[in-house]
């Protein structure tokens, strides 16, 4: 820790309460000039509240807190940005009408009280700072129509284009791949030389043993302390995040219990052009089959096409050995297939609605009463079991999803495929931006589904979670696939090895 | 790289509903110049753009408001009691001035707009709701505290039938009869450039797509969510203002009960033209084209003879088709309805 260098920001004793729930309980945090800072916690410990707080966006029951020395009583936002912090939010804050040229420029033209804008500025700082990522992106594109990966890149810009002397990052890299990771943490590691600090939260643990320097840990609202990254390691940061130990173990296929004798899915040569070519598997009963690839290599729009979202032009699916034509959602969930999108904050909530509603809105029929009326007590036994079972931390189901963290939301998303009870679940990303240990509880759920006969699909970058939760695994690239092996048949660095490879 | 961007933008154009709903007009005007060659005289034309006036300039007041993610239903009784209290006004003075009557009625327009705004911003009534209730108070006021009293066209002051009768320039047809184009066309223009002007190129514009778009977003790039949405109110209150003085020039009758009532047919004239009711996305030209659609409905029944009691069926009807030519649009490209969003 730079102790002598001088503090930039400094928290203390902040405190916010929301109905039900104490967000933050008296949690202090400080960062110093040129410091690169990761803060840590479960889902739902409050570590967006402390990032709004410092943005000025939300105002906390008590504390204080100092920036460049200056004590502020009420923060604004607008203080905080013109005292250089720059905040990637959790939910990227961009605005889906405009184009992404104005999305990175925007906020730096409120910033410096411009009265009339320039189109010409626009584009240049935009251009600017999207060819430095190595990126092409049409920046007259609006941000509504595209992928939550760029969304995030152009989150990033737009930080990176401010002056900013401290940068919060709220889970900036859940969508974005490898290679852009490394280009992010390359910019932190420029902007620590230039004086500029950091403030990094994520969920994966090693990004953040590798980025910073030290580790700040809340749970529960609480401070748990602040360690010297040196000083840790993946499970020690774990421990302090959950208070116990996890333990990973590899996922066993029962397949002589279950003796599957048809599989349950079969794809025969599905082609989408531009998208994904020839793609043929089989998924048996009790299965789970990861599917991985980089970003953009097709995975995503493959399974939207199994869930009807994206039309094939050619090749057909099965399910149970019959032909199944699927032109809707609506078929592949009669048909027992459920889809937990990628993208889940935007296609998987009714942010305004309660926890409850959003949770059942899958099964809706089956709570119909005699008289086609929803039954009300059907319908808070079936969100209060998923709830339980995932550990959704929430004052209650009726609060709205909007209310809870990031985390949090994911898993509503999950409870409500789970309430259909599927034949077959594909799960696109099934634990971005979720905590160590919730992660592995997921783990567990789907394991336990797998175990009493449904096949999952698991599509993942992450090559450990993909190792020890598949009995199978696919590897796309370009659309194509190129590797079809059993998990236990390759290590970790084989794979990393075959997604890396050019293909020829 | 460069043809990837020529075929972006051709294919954004063909995303755009305003090229679905200037061919839909285009076709329309054929069909009906085929019934009626005197639909397309540049006469009639003129006509056309002298009638939508006040329609036009109260549906750009909307669209700000719509982009902004907000709804006025206010803006008729506002347009009223600018026009009503400008014309007695004129009338109990003596003071024969279309400047002093459009200043009075914009007057009305800003003070009534800025209880609007003050309601919506300080206390963050919905939008709906709030403009629902000042719209009666304000036509309430009117009635009890103005008066009731009709103006007829001999108490009506010269000035705004000066005003009314006003071309910009004229023309002489075959037969020795004068038309021309009407001031009206032209405030209609600069109001609709001014609007374009401000929401293309100021912050304060930028900041109204900017919290139609999110406004959570817009709070935390510090935008000044409260000054913004006061604008926007104020706004529409002066543009209902300068409606209200058109309008009663075109007409040369007053009646304070007059315009109120016809909110949801400029409102529909708006979303016609692209914009989303759910704000943050929409054009002027949209918008313009619209206005133009209802107006030449309206007048092309009159042409082939239909009786006026067509006109609300034909608009349910072409709103309906031209928002579902969008929305299948929408469709079409992948996922985008459920998966982009
Ligand atoms: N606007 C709100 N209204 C009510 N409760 C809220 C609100 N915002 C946050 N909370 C609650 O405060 C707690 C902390 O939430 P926060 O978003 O800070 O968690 P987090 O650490 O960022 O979690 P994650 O890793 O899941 O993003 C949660 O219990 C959440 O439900
Ligand atoms: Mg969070």
């Amino acid at each position: 820790m730079p102790e002598n260098s001088e503090k930039f920001l400094e928290v203390k004793n902040v405190s916010k309460s929301y109905v039900g729930v104490q967000a933050l309980d008296k949690v202090s945090l400080s960062i110093h000039k040129g410091e690169i800072d990761c803060l840590v916690g479960e889902n739902g410990s409050g570590k967006s509240t402390l990032i709004k707080i410092i943005a000025g966006v939300v105002q906390p029951d008590e504390g204080e807190i100092i920036i460049n020395g200056k004590s502020f009583k009420k923060l604004h936002a607008i203080d905080s940005i013109r005292e250089g912090i720059q905040v990637i939010y959790q939910d990227l804050s961009l605005f889906p009408n405009m184009t992404i040229a104005e999305n990175i420029s925007l906020n730096q033209m409120v910033e410096r009280k411009r009265k009339i804008i320039s189109w010409h500025e626009i584009n240049d700082i935009a251009e600017k700072e999207i060819s430095r990522i190595n990126k092409e992106l049409n920046l007259e594109e609006k941000v509504e129509n595209i992928s939550i990966a760029n969304k995030q890149l152009v989150a990033i810009c737009r930080a990176l284009t401010q002056d900013a002397k401290l940068i919060i990052m709220d889970e900036p890299t859940t969508a974005i791949a490898k290679k852009e990771i490394d280009f992010l943490f390359s910019v932190i590691t420029d902007l620590k030389k230039r004086g500029i600090s950091t403030l990094f939260v994520s969920h994966k643990l090693s990004e953040v043993l590798k980025i910073s320097e030290k580790v700040t840990v809340i749970r529960d609202g609480k401070l748990v302390g602040v360690y010297n990254t040196k000083d840790l390691n993946h499970d020690k940061l774990s421990f302090y995040m959950s208070g116990r130990k996890i333990t990973n173990s590899a996922f066993n296929y029962q397949k002589e219990k279950l003796e599957p004798k048809k599989p349950l899915l079969e794809v025969k040569d599905l082609s989408k052009k531009g998208n994904f070519q020839d793609i043929s598997f089989k998924v048996y009963s009790g299965e789970i089959i990861g599917i991985t690839g980089i970003l953009g290599s097709g995975r995503t729009e493959l399974a939207l096409a199994l869930f009807g979202l994206n039309k094939p032009d050619s090749g057909n699916i099965y399910i149970d050995g019959k032909l199944a034509n699927i032109k809707y959602p609506k078929d592949a969930i009669d048909l027992g297939l459920s889809y937990l999108p990628e993208d889940r904050l935007n296609q998987g909530l009714f942010i305004k609605k309660s926890i409850g509603n959003n949770i059942v809105v899958t099964v809706l029929k089956s709570l119909l009463s005699r008289f086609n009326l929803i039954n009300n007590n059907n319908k808070y036994k079936s969100a209060k079991e998923w709830t339980e079972e995932l550990n959704v931390l929430a004052p209650s189901l009726d609060t709205s999803a909007q209310s809870l963290s990031g985390g949090n939301q994911q898993r509503i998303v999950i409870a409500k495929w789970l309430a259909t009870n599927p034949k077959i679940f594909i799960l696109d990303g099934p634990t971005v931006g979720i905590d160590v240990a919730s992660k592995s509880n997921i783990h567990h759920i789907i394991r336990n589904l797998a175990n009493r006969g449904m096949g999952v699909i698991i599509i993942s970058d992450e090559i450990q979670e993909i190792l020890n939760n598949c009995n199978r695994l696919i590897v796309i690239k370009e659309g194509r696939m190129v590797k079809e092996m059993d998990t236990n048949e390759v290590s970790e660095d084989k794979l990393l090895e075959i997604l890396s490879r050019k293909i020829v | 790289m460069k043809k990837d961007i020529k075929n972006f933008k051709i294919q954004r154009l063909l995303k755009q509903h305003e090229l679905y709903l200037f061919v839909v007009i285009v076709m329309y005007s054929l069909f009906i110049t085929y019934l009626n060659p005197n639909f397309m005289s540049l006469e009639n034309l003129f006509d056309l753009g002298k009638s939508s006036a006040v329609m036009g300039i109260m549906a750009i007041g909307v669209f700000v408001v719509l982009l902004s993610g907000g709804i006025d239903i206010s803006f008729t009784a506002v347009a009223i009691s600018g026009q009503y209290i400008a014309a007695n006004f004129l009338i109990a003075s003596g003071i024969d001035n279309i400047m002093l009557a459009f200043l009075i009625s914009c007057s009305v327009g800003v003070v009534l707009g800025a209880i609007n705004g003050f309601l919506i911003s300080k206390f963050n009534i919905p939008t709906l709701i709030a403009t629902l209730g000042t719209s009666s108070v304000f036509h309430g006021a009117l009635l009890t505290i103005v008066g009731t009293k009709a103006i007829n066209s001999a108490q009506l002051p010269d000035c705004f039938k000066a005003f009314g009768s006003f071309d910009v320039f004229t023309l002489t047809k075959p037969n020795g009869v004068y038309y021309g184009l009407s001031i009206f066309v032209i405030v209609f223009i600069i109001i609709a450039i001014l609007t374009w002007l401000i929401l293309k190129y100021t912050m304060l514009g930028r900041g109204i797509y900017a919290i139609g778009g999110d406004i959570n977003s817009a709070i935390r790039s510090a935008f000044n969510i409260p000054k913004i949405q006061f604008f926007i109110y104020c706004y529409v209150g002066f543009l209902a203002g300068i409606a209200g003085v058109i309008h009663i020039s075109l007409i040369r009758y007053g009646n304070p009960t007059y315009i109120v009532g016809d909110e949801l047919s400029v409102i529909a004239a708006v979303v016609l033209g692209g914009t989303r009711i759910t704000g943050g996305t929409g054009t002027i030209i949209g918008t313009i084209m619209g206005v133009a659609m209802i107006t030449i409905l309206n007048n092309s029944l009159i042409l082939v003879g239909l009786s006026s009691y067509w006109h609300d069926l034909f608009v349910g009807l072409i709103i309906i088709i031209s928002v579902s030519i969008t929305s299948y649009q929408n469709k079409m490209s992948v996922g985008n309805i459920i998966f982009r969003r």
